[in-house]
């Protein structure tokens, strides 16, 4: 050690620094309080009645209760979920056109004889009817009715997707404040990229029936208007934070708003826009699911119409068809993903 | 304009980045869609040629070039509409003195053939000595030397480096070097 430090801490008075403890009683009455306020919300919310089924179904497994309430109530759906349907049989009788010599695929006709007895109301006496009734019966026609809605269900949200991207580029340029035309359409376009965000795909779907009717377009218009929502805003602030450099350099050579948006940031935002569009379908694949339920087209509307007629064993095929579809989508998005970006 | 950090389109193209110095030449519409003129891409691929590129760095991106090799394709990018003043902000600030040397006869000999002035600012004396015809000397915000560079001693020198004034901590200096049009 040389002499200097030495001389300058004998020169130094006492400081009047101090190093407090890190937190004080007002912080610890403060986390107190949240405490007691999430306790009261806790029993709003049924905390203690949650807790009580649980332990019952706990105790259930290990076989110390003999019922408990989640674990028949588990069963039962298990029940009424399996098997899962996947043919259809539908009487001849009512189907519109049907051509005995041209089938549809994999199918087969099953004839039925039923017998009746009934009255003569002449004779007074008991007569037996035989009733032959014929059965179209495809061994795979409800699967292949829920791939056929699925795929409905796909193109809901890839045309809700191409709808976001193509509202979104106007609101992202227009509310991005260093490419934005003048400080009116700013707010215009920040104002309405969070009315749109600010409305969910649900609420805005049910009105859009009511004004489109029931089937693809009201889905389509209300995934696409909300995704637009968060595309221009995603979009809008990626323009911002580009940098700097490579804008300036085709400013100073006197290119154009628009050119320099074209060539010094849209090459650098790229990926990002990429991945948050690709997020954007992947949401919309299962926010359309979701949608159909209120009547917005798709498998949605099928797994709500079977669900209210108490089919659960077409439901149940529908459920596993959405698994295996998101699964795979899971997988296509994270491969288009690693590809482009 | 040629800058400090190249200020290039990294995900662009060598060949788009050179075509992008062209952009206040061409309508909107072409640009949009990236369709330029059969001139400009002529000129591009001379341009990249000329500042020691080769045609497979065309289709490379900006980014996966080299310092040296990124200012080029700047320089490139500023010769390509003939302009008649080029401004030099420190070029050669993060290279090499080879690659600085190097970069800056390229910058005389594409100024030269086209008769443009350029007006480049530079850290290092040797350099200004080397290349330019005319040195301004900067310090703290005002010119303490304006003549050729052959006039540029050592007394000169001291004044622009070491003129400290009581309070300024740093010199603040600045070569100027203008490449006449001739």
């Amino acid at each position: 050690m040389t002499g200097a430090p030495r001389v300058a801490m004998g020169n130094r008075a006492a400081v009047e620094w101090e190093l407090r403890q890190p937190y004080n009683a007002k912080i610890v009455a403060l986390v107190l309080l949240v405490a007691l306020g999430l306790g009261i919300s806790a029993q709003r919310v049924e905390g203690q009645r949650f807790l009580a089924l649980t332990w019952e179904w706990g105790q259930n497994l290990v076989g110390l209760q003999d019922t408990s309430q989640i674990g028949q109530g588990l069963a039962r759906m298990g029940e009424s979920l399996f098997p899962p349907q996947l043919g259809e049989r539908t009487e001849i009788s009512r189907l519109e056109n049907f051509d005995p010599d041209r089938l549809p695929w994999f199918s087969r006709v099953e004839r039925q004889e039923s017998r009746e007895v009934r009255v003569n109301r002449q004779s007074l006496r008991t007569e037996t009817h035989a009733e032959v009734k014929e059965f179209l019966v495809q061994p795979l026609g409800y699967l292949w009715r829920v791939a056929v809605k699925m795929v409905e269900t796909l193109e809901i949200a890839l045309w809700g997707t191409i709808l976001a991207v193509a509202v979104s580029i106007p609101l992202a340029i227009g509310g991005a404040r260093n490419y934005t035309p003048s400080a009116g359409v700013y707010a215009a376009a920040r104002g309405l990229v969070s009315f749109l965000r600010a409305i969910p795909e649900m609420i805005s779907a049910l009105f859009l029936v009511l004004a489109y009717g029931f089937g693809p377009i009201a889905g389509i218009l209300a995934l696409g208007l909300h995704a637009a929502g968060f595309l221009g805003k995603f979009y809008a602030e990626d323009v911002e934070n580009a940098d700097r450099g490579p804008q300036e350099a085709l400013q100073a050579i006197g290119a154009g708003k628009l050119k320099v948006l074209w060539f010094g940031v849209l090459p650098q935002v790229f990926p990002q826009y990429i991945a948050y569009t690709l997020y954007i379908l992947d949401r919309n694949v299962r926010m359309a699911i979701v949608i159909g339920i209120v009547g917005a087209g798709g498998i949605g509307q099928e797994l709500k119409g079977r669900y209210d007629m108490f089919n659960y064993g077409h439901v149940s095929t529908i459920l596993l068809a959405l698994f295996v579809t998101v699964f795979l989508l899971d997988q296509v998005s994270a491969r288009i993903r690693a590809r482009l970006i | 304009m040629i800058h400090q950090q190249f200020n290039l389109s990294p995900r662009l193209s060598v060949a788009k980045n050179v075509l992008a110095g062209s952009l206040p030449a061409v309508s909107t519409l072409r640009a949009l869609l990236h369709l330029f003129p059969a001139r400009l891409r002529r000129k591009a691929c001379d341009l990249v040629a000329r500042v020691g590129l080769e045609a497979e760095h065309l289709h490379r991106r900006a980014s996966d070039l080299s310092g040296g090799q990124q200012q080029r394709v700047g320089i490139a990018r500023a010769f390509i509409l003939d302009p008649a003043v080029v401004l030099a902000d420190e070029p050669v600030a993060s290279l090499d003195p080879n690659i600085s040397r190097d970069i800056l006869a390229l910058r005389r000999q594409a100024s030269k053939e086209r008769g443009a002035t350029v007006l480049c600012s530079l850290h290092q004396v040797d350099l200004a000595r080397e290349f330019a015809e005319r040195v301004v000397g900067v310090h703290s915000g005002e010119i303490v030397y304006d003549g050729p560079a052959s006039d540029l001693d050592d007394a000169t020198l001291t004044l622009i480096y070491h003129q400290t004034k009581p309070g300024s901590p740093v010199p603040t200096t600045g070569a100027v070097e203008a490449g006449g049009r001739r």
